[in-house]
């Protein structure tokens, strides 16, 4: 299969100050992929993905999107392939209504008003935005806008879907939404990467993380052995899910249980197993 | 998006001039200003230009400084170039040459020359200023003299605001393009600015509310962090730079002999060479504009 996001030894220096924020970066994504980035801030997570919309351009190396060179397109012509949510809405919120807001991106890469007009009512369906429609998008509540923000970049329908700290600082209706567009994308084909430091999230979603530390990509792995990793754990300074850490714990030091658990489901499971023996 | 970002600011350093107070220090430049603007005589300009040159030297500020020249050139020439051919002088002109269908006249030489070196004779001194000053000695001075405390916050607070406004400016055309946006002209204007105005009015809100929270407005003798003191050089300094600055405002505005629009006579040759090389240097840096922002 041809992936999707290639990267081929990818270096970033900041022009600004000199500093290294991505070294010697390749990896390949497959379309359909759901991924995680995780690192410690600075450790070039941002750095990384803002390369696949064109946001930055490689300092060496090359990243190819469907097969194109990105260091020769403009952030407006990828924008239609590589969808990037915000983690700030307030970054693009500008409009008069809810609606001229989720129609801004469909209508920029030159959709017909027909096409327009059904997104915006898909959009609104799935991320149950009917009531706010006609409000104005600084009205809402910052979870709601943080939907808006999701609702904005899903009308576009990019193959690719990069979620900056989709739920950080979000109450539990806009965290659930979240697990349901990643899901909800998944079934549509669309391949998803997730730079986030909740860890709860990736456990349950992602197929695959990748791990920055000081701007190198140190592991590219399953989260279950991303998070049996001691060693890299405690080199990011990140920690597993505490369901993960418990099933770690009794698997590895009281030998209690044969599988690592990435969520209350397997935990379950688990003990279930246990109990039959 | 990365703009040219000119070095207004303090370049750390332990000369003469860095360790002087502030307050003689600004003294002198808003001085310098007076003369400047109080006189067209190109020696007194030309003189107050070449000792602001000598203190950019002492203080060793030079790198910083030639960025800023590099701004004010393009502006000079330009000045030198237009005002040969209309002045802002009042009539009668002297013509020196014709040349199509404009005319260079002997006023116009005298008044781009003269706005030119007010330009570079104000702007060195002020730039030595702030070069050598770290804004918050300069806002504590301030307050020691009587500023009140809340107008010298607010100054201190814009002057934060602005580089933390292009920050964000940059932030939101990202995320716009991120959206197809077309990256220029009108109708990229509402979706590039109305996410900074609220983002800008959002954060004046929080900053009030957090600032009250740390007691700002109550009363009594306030600290500061950093100490600024005043020695007996630092006074006859103050006193020197109002007596000479004053004096020479003074002299400049009574003498009439300094007047020497008629008695400076430029020749021919002298003011086509002026106005030509103004012209062309001016024109190379447009063109050198257009190709960077061509390029990017």
């Amino acid at each position: 299969m041809e992936p999707i996001i290639k990267v081929e030894n990818l270096t970033h220096i900041y022009s600004t100050g000199n500093v290294v924020a991505v070294k010697d970066v390749s990896l390949e994504i497959n379309p359909g992929e759901i991924l995680g980035v995780i690192g410690q801030n600075g450790s070039g997570k941002t750095t990384l993905v803002k390369h696949f919309i064109g946001l930055l351009k490689p300092t060496k190396g090359k990243v190819y999107v469907s097969g194109i060179d990105v260091s020769h397109q403009r952030v407006q012509q990828m924008a239609a392939k590589v969808g990037y949510v915000y983690q700030n809405p307030n970054h693009q919120l500008f409009a008069r209504t809810v609606r001229d807001e989720l129609a801004f991106g469909p209508k920029n890469i030159g959709l017909s008003d027909e096409e327009v007009e059904e997104r915006v009512v898909q959009a609104v369906k799935f991320f149950n935005l009917e009531e706010f429609l006609e409000l104005h998008p600084y009205r809402i509540s910052f979870p709601l806008r943080k939907l808006v923000g999701m609702a904005s970049i899903y009308t576009m329908r990019p193959d690719v879907f990069i979620l900056d700290e989709p739920t950080t600082g979000q109450d539990n209706i806009t965290t659930q939404t979240v697990y349901r567009l990643i899901h909800k994308l998944r079934d549509e084909g669309a391949t998803v990467l997730c730079v986030a430091h909740d860890m709860i999230l990736l456990a349950e979603v992602v197929d695959r993380m990748l791990v920055l530390r000081d701007s190198e990509l140190i592991m590219d792995a399953t989260p279950r052995e991303v998070f049996s990793n001691y060693e890299v754990m405690s080199s990011t300074h990140l920690t597993p899910p505490q369901i993960t850490t418990l099933s770690l714990r009794l698997k590895e030091r009281y030998q209690l249980l044969d599988q690592t658990a990435l969520s209350i489901d397997e935990m379950v499971g688990a003990v279930k197993n246990l109990s039959k023996q | 998006m990365q703009g040219v970002v000119i070095p207004i600011s303090m370049i750390p350093g332990d000369s003469i001039i860095h360790q002087m107070n502030p307050l003689p220090k600004l003294t002198w430049a808003v001085g310098i200003l007076a003369v400047s603007f109080a006189t067209r005589n190109p020696a007194v300009l030309g003189a107050a230009f070449i000792l602001g040159l000598l203190l950019v030297l002492v203080a060793q500020v030079g790198g910083a400084y030639l960025k800023v020249v590099m701004v004010l050139l393009p502006v000079s020439l330009a000045l030198i170039t237009l005002q040969s051919i209309a002045p802002a002088f009042p009539r009668p002109w002297t013509p020196i040459i014709g040349f199509g269908p404009f005319t260079i006249y002997q006023e116009g030489v005298y008044s781009g020359i003269s706005m030119a070196l007010r330009i570079f004779s104000m702007t060195t001194w002020a730039m030595v200023f702030i070069m050598t000053s770290h804004p918050s000695d300069i806002f504590t001075s301030l307050k020691q003299v009587g500023m009140p405390y809340v107008l010298n916050f607010i100054l201190i607070m814009t002057l934060q605001l602005i580089p933390i406004l292009q920050n964000e400016f940059r932030v939101v055309l990202n995320a716009q393009k991120s959206r197809a946006m077309k990256g220029t002209g009108f109708g990229a204007l509402l979706p590039s600015m109305v996410p900074v105005f609220v983002g800008a009015i959002e954060r004046v809100q929080q900053l009030s509310i957090s600032l009250e929270s740390r007691a700002f407005g109550s009363t009594g003798q306030k600290t500061s962090y950093r100490r600024v003191r005043i020695s007996v050089w630092d006074v006859l300094n103050l006193i020197m730079a109002v007596v000479i600055t004053a004096g020479t405002t003074y002299w400049v505005v009574v003498d009439k002999s300094l007047e020497w629009s008629r008695t400076l006579v430029f020749g021919q040759v002298f003011s086509i060479s002026l106005v030509t090389i103004s012209t062309l240097g001016f024109l190379t840096y447009l063109g050198l504009a257009v190709y960077l922002v061509a390029r990017s």
